[in-house]
């Protein structure tokens, strides 16, 4: 084997051995790569492609968001006239009746007063006088 | 704007002919290159079919500011490595069983060829970094973008595979072939 004494000779060899290494491709293999680049799309071509619509659509489209737009108009509106008699009708609806209180029956009769207070004193302490000097009469016992 | 970039431009646009025009100069240094990176030759075709697929299909987020060939290398050896990964997880270590693609790929010659030598003694990384030195002529500064490495670690490997190379190549194989292990 030739003895390497210079760097280029190092490189000459490397160049011309990487050269006898057969990498031809084959037919098969040729058409596979053509087929499988075929089915593919680089991904920012596909994301930057604007998509094409028909008039049509733009139509379709416009009339759509047109009666969205006044579905959703005379909706607000149907609800703003009839809340009121909702609320009214809810909260008579919620109105708990009170609850039943049984009648007492009572004899209640009015305090007939004949006189001022003192004066109703003096009459009971004049009828205790008397239940004394009666009882005293009875038993004769002098206290 | 050169052919290259008017051509990568189309591409990105998502003309197939241009990508294929574009790569068509480097489809068979590409498979050259897998050849040395996979386990078989079934390998390596599926490699080369995966790397221009990726290209392509990624071609939109390609930055001009690098060269064309070291963005291509660099998704080729993500899918060797891919592929060679999957084959040791399914198969075990294929190489056992004498599949070496380079052995059937090179012309019989009067010597061993330096190539097979760069890969029985050399780390697969340092193998890769003197591929894209001596064979596509790419700067150290591309070299390490395509190893995703830094500039120095590329300097000190390329270095240390010359020696290795060298040392075997004129009988000193001891040493220095495992310096390149680095």
């Amino acid at each position: 084997m030739p003895e390497v004494k210079h760097m280029d000779e190092l490189a000459r060899r490397l160049r011309e051995d990487a050269a006898t290494i057969d990498a031809d491709i084959s037919a098969q293999l040729d058409s596979r790569i053509q087929a499988s680049l075929a089915a593919i799309e680089p991904e920012l071509a596909r994301q930057r492609k604007p998509a094409r619509r028909p008039v049509s659509f733009w139509l379709a489209s416009s009339l759509t968001g047109m009666a969205v737009a006044l579905a959703v108009i005379a909706v607000l509106n149907v609800n703003d006239v009839d809340e009121p008699a909702a609320v009214t009708r809810t909260v008579a609806e919620n109105r708990v009746p009170p609850p039943e209180i049984p009648a007492l029956d009572l004899d209640v009769e009015a305090a007939m007063l004949t006189g001022p207070l003192t004066r109703e004193l003096e009459d009971l302490q004049a009828d205790l006088k008397r239940a004394e000097e009666v009882v005293r009469g009875d038993v004769r016992i002098d206290f | 704007m050169s052919d290259e970039l008017q051509l990568i431009d189309a591409a990105k646009r998502g003309s197939v002919e241009a990508f294929t025009g574009l790569v068509h100069g480097y489809r068979e240094r590409l498979f050259r290159f897998l050849l040395t990176r996979c386990t078989n030759h079934a390998d390596a075709e599926d490699a080369l079919q995966d790397t221009l697929i990726n290209a392509y299909r990624y071609i939109g987020s390609y930055d001009p500011r690098w060269r064309f060939s070291t963005w291509l290398y660099r998704i080729a050896i993500r899918n060797a490595g891919r592929l060679r990964t999957e084959n040791l997880a399914e198969l075990g270590d294929p190489e056992d069983d004498g599949a070496d693609p380079l052995a059937h790929c090179i012309a019989d010659s009067e010597r061993d060829n330096l190539w097979r030598t760069a890969k029985r003694i050399l780390s697969d990384e340092v193998f890769a970094a003197m591929w894209l030195r001596y064979v596509e002529d790419m700067s150290v500064r591309d070299i390490a973008d395509v190893l995703e490495r830094s500039s120095s670690w590329t300097k000190v490997n390329l270095l240390r595979g010359r020696r290795a190379l060298e040392a075997e190549m004129n009988g000193k194989a001891g040493n220095a072939g495992s310096e390149a292990y680095g």
